[in-house]
C-alpha cells in the first residue's frame, strides 16, 4: 500500500477538510447560530407563524405518502429486477436511475403536460372524475415521489444481489409458500438496506422543492410546502423566520444521514 | 436401476463454469422469462405506476418540445436569455466536475487511506449535501457568502454564487463512487509494484489511478449531470439575472410561469436528453468494469 | 423404487446440462452422483428438488409424479454446498422453519428441535447464531434442518465441497453412520471420487449430461463401463494396448512370463507406504507402476534398474459389465 510523505499527506488533509469546510461545514454552522442568535425565541415565533406551521404539517404528509409509496414500490422492483427474467428488464433497470439525473423542473413541467386540468393528457378526465391532481396534494406526492424513486432500489438491489437465493431456495425446500418466504427470509435480510433506503428517501422528501413548487402553484397557506415558505419568507425580507424554517428542515435531514451513518457500520459485522 | 441411452452432448468449455461455480445463480437466456404468476401481477402494477409516474410525463415532454417542429424548437434554443443560459450552465457545470473529480478524488483517498482525527465526522459532513434541502443550501451559502458575510465577501447575484450553489450540491458524488473502489483496491497489486522497483509516484500514477478511473468517471458524470439540472439552491444565490446568472432550470420556470409551455419543453427536453445521455455513459462504463472483472 | 428419473433434458441457451436422463434410486440407499464439475449432477439433484424445472421428461418421488409440483409441496430436504443458513435465525429457529411452517404445535417444534440438534451434536448451540459457527457446524445445522421435516427424500449438493480436508473426512463417516441411523434415502453430488467411494451403497456417473455408469463403489472401480468411469475413478497408465491401473501392474526383474515388457526404472518417488515407479520401456512408453515398499525393497528396485512388466491378473479393461440386480448395461462411449 502506497505510503505517501508526510508533506504531501498533510497538504492533501488541508485541500480536503478546506474545502469541506468552507463548502459545508462553516455555512450550516451559520445557520444554527443565526437561528439561536436570539435563544429560543426567532424558533418559536417561527412556529407560530400559521403558515410556516401548515407547510411543515404538508411536508410531514407528504413526504410521509411519498415515502411509503417508494418503499413499496422499491421494494417490489428491486426483487422483480434481481430475483427474476423478464423481457425489457435491462432497460427497465436502467430507466429506474432516470429520475436520479432529472432537473426537478424537468419533473414538475413533465407531470403538469400529463395531468393540469385544463390541457394535460389524463388530467380533464380525471378532473372530470373528481380527481384534482395538479395544485393539489397527490401531484405534489407525485412530484416528491418521482424525485425520490431510486433511493431505496439502490440501496436494496445490490444487498439482494449479494445475499443470493439460496437461502430462499432452502426456505421453499422446507416448505415454505412465496409470501411466508418473502416474510420470514428475504425481508430481514434486506430489513437494514430498506431502512437506509427509507430515510435517504425522507431526507430528498421533505426537501423537494422545484418539482412542487411547480405541481403545487405554490399556494400560500394551502399548497405551501416548507421549502416554499423558505423561499417566500426570504423574498419578503423575513430572514429571520427563513433561517429558522431552514434550520427546522436541516435539523430533520441531517437527522436522517446521521442516523443512516450510525447504522450503517453494524450492519457490515453481521 | 434402469438407465436412459445417452444422446448427444454438447460440451463447451465456457459454460461448464455455469453450473458449477456458483448453485445459486444460473445465466439464463435473455428473452425467457422466469415470473410466476404473482410476481407477474406485481411487475405489472409496479410498470404501471412507473409508467404514470415517469415515462407517461416524459413522453409528454418530448411530445410536446416536438409539436411545434424544428424551427419552433431552434428558435426558442437560439433565443439571446436562453443561449446565454445554456452557456452559462455548461461552463459552470464542467468547471464544478472539474474541481470535483481533483477535490473529490482526494476526499475520498483522505477517508480510505489517511486516520486523523474527525474523519468519522468529515465522512458524515460529505452527506451533508445529499439530505440538505436544496433552497435550505442557497439560503445557507448566502450566510457566509452573502450581503452580510463573516469573511468580508459579497458573492450573491454573482457568476461565482452559481459555481458555489453547483460545487456545493455535487460534492458527494464523486467521493461517494471513488470511495468504495478504493476501499476494495487490492493493496497486494501496489505492493507488487513496490517489489518490482515502482516509486510511489508511478505505483499512484500507473496502479491505483487507473482502477479508480472508471469510478472517477462516473462520479464526474453524475456530478455534471446534477449540475446541469440544480434549481433550488441557485434562487436564492444568484439572483437569476438574466445574460448574467440565469441558468437553464430557472429559464425553464420562467417559460412556465409565462405560460409558454411549449418553449419550456423544448429547453426541458435538451435537459433530459443531456440526463439520458449521462445514464447510458454510466450504464456502459459499469458494464465495461464488470466484464473486465 | 424411491425416485423415479424419466428422460430429463435441460439446456441453459445453449449449453446442454443434461440430455434425456433417466435413472432410479432405490428406497433407503445413500447414493453418489459423481462426476466432473459442470457435468450436470447438481443440476440433476436440483431438478429433483424442484429447484429448476426440467425443459422435458419427468420426476417421480415415492410413486407421486412431482414433475409440475413446486418445491415447498415435494418435501424433500436439500442441503447447499454453502449451506443456505437463514443467518438472522438463530440454530434451534433454523432448524424450526420447516416444522413452524407446517404449522406444528410449540411443543411438538421444541422436542424435534432438541432431537435433532443432539442428533448432529449440536444443542450447546441452539441459541447461537449461524455466523458464531464453523463450516463444519453450519452444514451439520443445515442437514439437521432438511430432516426436520421428515422427507421423503435427503438432496445434498456437494454439502463438503467447502469444507477444509480434514473436517471434511470427519463428516464424510459421520453422514455415513447417520444414514446407517435414519435410513432416509438419501442423494449426495460430489466430484470426489474418494468420498463417493467411502461413503455411497451405489454411484452414479454422471458425465458431459449424460449417465455414464450405474453400480457399487467396487463396480465402478474393478469393471468400469469405459475409459471415462476407469479414469475418473482412479489412477489409469498404459502398459502396451492396455489401459490398467498402476497398482495392477506386476513388476519383476527377470522376464519371467511371456509377454512382459522390458523397461528402465526412471524415477522412483516414495509416497508414504507406497512407492511409485516411473518406467520408461523399450518401446518408448512411460509406465506409471505402484508397488509397495516391501515390494520394492525386496526387488531391490533403484533408479536405473531393469525390469519387466505385466498386466496383474485382476483390473484388465477387457470385458465389463456384469448384470447387478436390475441394473442395465450401459452402451460404452465410442
Amino acid at each position: 500500500m502506497v505510503e505517501l510523505s508526510t508533506p504531501v499527506k498533510w497538504l492533501l488533509r488541508a485541500v480536503a477538510l478546506g474545502y469541506v469546510f468552507m463548502l459545508v461545514a462553516w455555512p450550516v454552522a451559520l445557520i444554527v447560530q443565526q437561528t439561536f442568535a436570539d435563544g429560543l425565541t426567532t424558533l418559536s415565533d417561527t412556529l407560530a407563524d400559521p403558515y410556516v406551521a401548515n407547510a411543515l404539517r404538508l411536508t410531514a404528509v407528504i413526504a410521509f405518502w411519498a415515502v411509503v409509496i417508494n418503499v413499496v414500490f422499491g421494494v417490489t422492483i428491486s426483487i422483480l429486477l434481481v430475483r427474476f427474467e423478464f423481457p425489457g428488464k435491462r432497460l427497465l433497470s436502467a430507466l429506474i436511475d432516470v429520475p436520479l439525473s432529472v432537473s426537478p423542473v424537468v419533473v414538475g413541467l413533465a407531470l403538469l403536460l400529463v395531468y393540469n386540468g385544463r390541457t394535460g393528457w389524463f388530467g380533464p378526465t380525471l378532473e372530470s372524475l373528481g380527481y384534482q391532481v395538479i395544485f393539489n396534494g397527490p401531484g405534489m406526492i407525485m412530484a416528491t415521489c418521482f424525485v425520490a424513486l431510486p433511493l431505496v432500489i439502490r440501496e436494496v438491489v445490490p444487498v439482494l444481489t449479494e445475499i443470493g437465493d439460496d437461502q430462499e431456495q432452502a426456505a421453499r425446500s422446507l416448505g415454505a409458500n412465496a409470501r411466508q418466504t418473502f416474510l420470514r427470509i428475504t425481508l430481514p435480510s434486506i430489513k437494514w438496506a430498506v431502512v437506509y433506503g427509507l430515510v435517504l428517501s425522507l431526507a430528498r422528501s421533505l426537501g423537494e422543492f422545484g418539482a412542487v413548487k411547480i405541481v403545487s402553484g405554490n399556494f400560500t397557506g394551502l399548497t405551501q410546502t416548507a421549502t416554499l415558505v423558505v423561499e417566500q419568507k426570504y423574498q419578503n425580507f423575513e430572514q429571520e423566520a427563513a433561517y429558522a424554517t431552514s434550520f427546522i428542515l436541516a435539523a430533520a435531514s441531517v437527522l436522517c444521514i446521521v442516523v443512516v451513518s450510525l447504522l450503517r457500520p453494524k450492519e457490515s459485522h453481521s | 436401476m434402469s438407465l436412459g441411452p445417452g444422446g448427444a452432448v454438447l460440451d463447451e468449455p465456457g459454460a461448464q463454469q455455469v453450473t458449477e461455480t456458483r448453485p445459486a445463480r444460473k445465466r439464463r437466456s435473455g428473452s425467457r422469462t422466469t415470473l410466476g404468476q404473482g410476481s407477474a401481477l406485481g411487475l405489472g402494477i409496479a410498470l404501471t405506476w412507473f409508467s404514470l409516474l415517469v415515462l407517461i410525463p416524459l413522453t409528454a415532454l418530448v411530445v410536446t418540445a416536438a409539436g411545434g417542429g424544428w424551427a419552433a424548437y431552434l428558435e426558442t434554443l437560439s433565443n439571446d436569455q436562453t443561449f446565454a443560459a445554456i452557456r452559462l450552465t455548461v461552463t459552470q457545470a464542467a468547471v464544478v466536475t472539474a474541481v470535483n473529480v481533483v477535490v473529490g478524488t482526494i476526499i475520498a483517498w483522505i477517508l480510505v487511506r489517511d486516520s486523523f482525527w474527525g474523519k468519522r465526522a468529515l465522512d458524515v459532513v460529505i452527506d451533508v449535501p445529499f439530505a440538505l434541502p436544496t433552497i435550505v443550501a442557497g439560503l445557507v451559502l448566502l450566510s457566509l457568502y452573502g450581503p452580510q458575510s463573516p469573511i468580508g465577501v459579497n458573492w450573491a447575484n454573482s457568476e461565482t454564487a452559481v459555481l458555489l450553489a453547483l460545487a456545493f450540491v455535487t460534492l458527494p458524488f464523486v467521493v461517494r463512487t471513488v470511495q468504495p473502489v478504493l476501499e476494495e483496491l487490492d493493496h497486494d497489486v501496489e505492493e507488487a509494484a513496490a517489489s518490482l522497483g515502482a516509486s510511489r509516484a508511478t505505483i499512484l500514477r500507473r496502479i491505483v489511478l487507473p482502477s479508480l478511473a472508471p469510478a472517477i468517471a462516473a462520479g464526474a458524470a453524475l456530478s455534471f449531470a446534477r449540475a446541469i439540472s440544480e434549481y433550488g439552491s441557485l434562487v436564492l444565490l444568484s439572483g437569476n439575472l438574466p445574460f448574467r446568472t440565469e441558468v437553464v432550470s430557472v429559464r425553464v420556470l420562467s417559460f412556465i410561469e409565462g405560460g409558454n409551455t411549449a418553449a419550456a419543453a423544448s429547453l426541458a427536453s435538451v435537459m433530459l436528453a443531456i440526463a439520458l445521455l449521462v445514464i447510458v455513459a454510466l450504464d456502459l462504463v459499469q458494464r465495461r468494469v464488470a466484464s473486465r472483472g | 423404487m424411491s425416485i423415479e428419473v424419466r428422460g430429463v433434458t435441460k439446456t441453459f441457451g445453449d449449453f446442454v446440462a443434461l440430455d434425456n436422463v433417466s435413472v432410479s434410486l432405490p428406497r433407503g440407499q445413500l447414493t453418489a452422483l459423481l462426476g466432473p464439475s459442470g457435468g450436470g449432477k447438481s443440476t440433476l439433484l436440483r431438478i429433483i428438488a424442484g429447484l429448476d424445472t426440467a425443459d422435458s421428461g419427468s420426476i417421480e418421488i415415492e410413486g407421486v409424479d412431482a414433475t409440475r409440483l413446486p418445491a415447498q409441496k415435494r418435501n424433500v430436504g436439500f442441503v447447499f454446498q454453502h449451506y443456505a443458513v437463514f443467518k438472522h435465525l438463530t440454530v434451534a429457529r433454523n432448524v424450526a422453519f420447516g416444522l413452524e411452517i407446517r404449522k406444528r404445535s410449540k411443543r411438538e417444534v421444541a422436542e424435534r428441535v432438541d432431537e435433532l440438534l443432539s442428533l448432529v451434536h449440536l444443542s450447546q448451540f441452539a441459541h447461537r447464531l449461524p455466523a458464531q459457527l464453523s463450516g463444519g457446524q453450519r452444514q451439520r445445522m443445515a442437514l439437521a434442518r432438511a430432516l426436520a421435516v421428515e422427507p421423503s427424500v435427503l438432496l445434498l449438493d456437494e454439502p463438503f465441497g467447502a469444507l477444509d480436508a480434514k473436517v471434511r473426512k470427519e463428516l464424510r463417516d459421520w453422514l455415513r453412520r447417520l444414514h446407517d441411523e435414519v435410513h432416509v434415502t438419501t442423494v449426495f453430488v460430489t466430484h470426489d471420487q474418494e468420498e463417493a467411494m467411502e461413503v455411497a451403497d451405489e454411484i452414479v456417473v454422471i458425465n458431459d449430461g449424460r449417465i455414464e455408469q450405474v453400480g457399487t463403489p467396487d463396480q465402478l472401480y474393478d469393471e468400469p463401463a469405459n475409459d471415462f468411469v476407469m479414469g475418473f475413478l482412479g489412477e489409469v497408465t498404459t502398459l502396451g494396448t492396455v489401459k490398467i491401473r498402476p497398482h495392477d501392474i506386476a513388476v519383476s526383474p527377470t522376464p519371467g512370463l511371456a509377454g512382459a515388457i522390458r523397461g528402465t526404472v526412471d524415477r522412483m518417488l516414495r509416497v508414504g507406504f507406497e512407492v511409485r515407479l516411473n518406467v520408461h520401456t523399450d518401446q518408448g512408453q512411460d509406465v506409471t507402476v505402484r508397488v509397495t515398499r516391501a515390494q520394492a525393497r525386496s526387488l531391490g528396485l533403484v533408479e536405473g534398474s531393469e525390469v519387466w512388466l505385466t498386466p496383474a491378473p485382476v483390473g484388465l479393461h477387457a470385458v465389463l459389465v456384469s448384470s447387478m440386480a436390475g441394473a442395465t448395461p450401459v452402451p460404452p462411449t465410442p
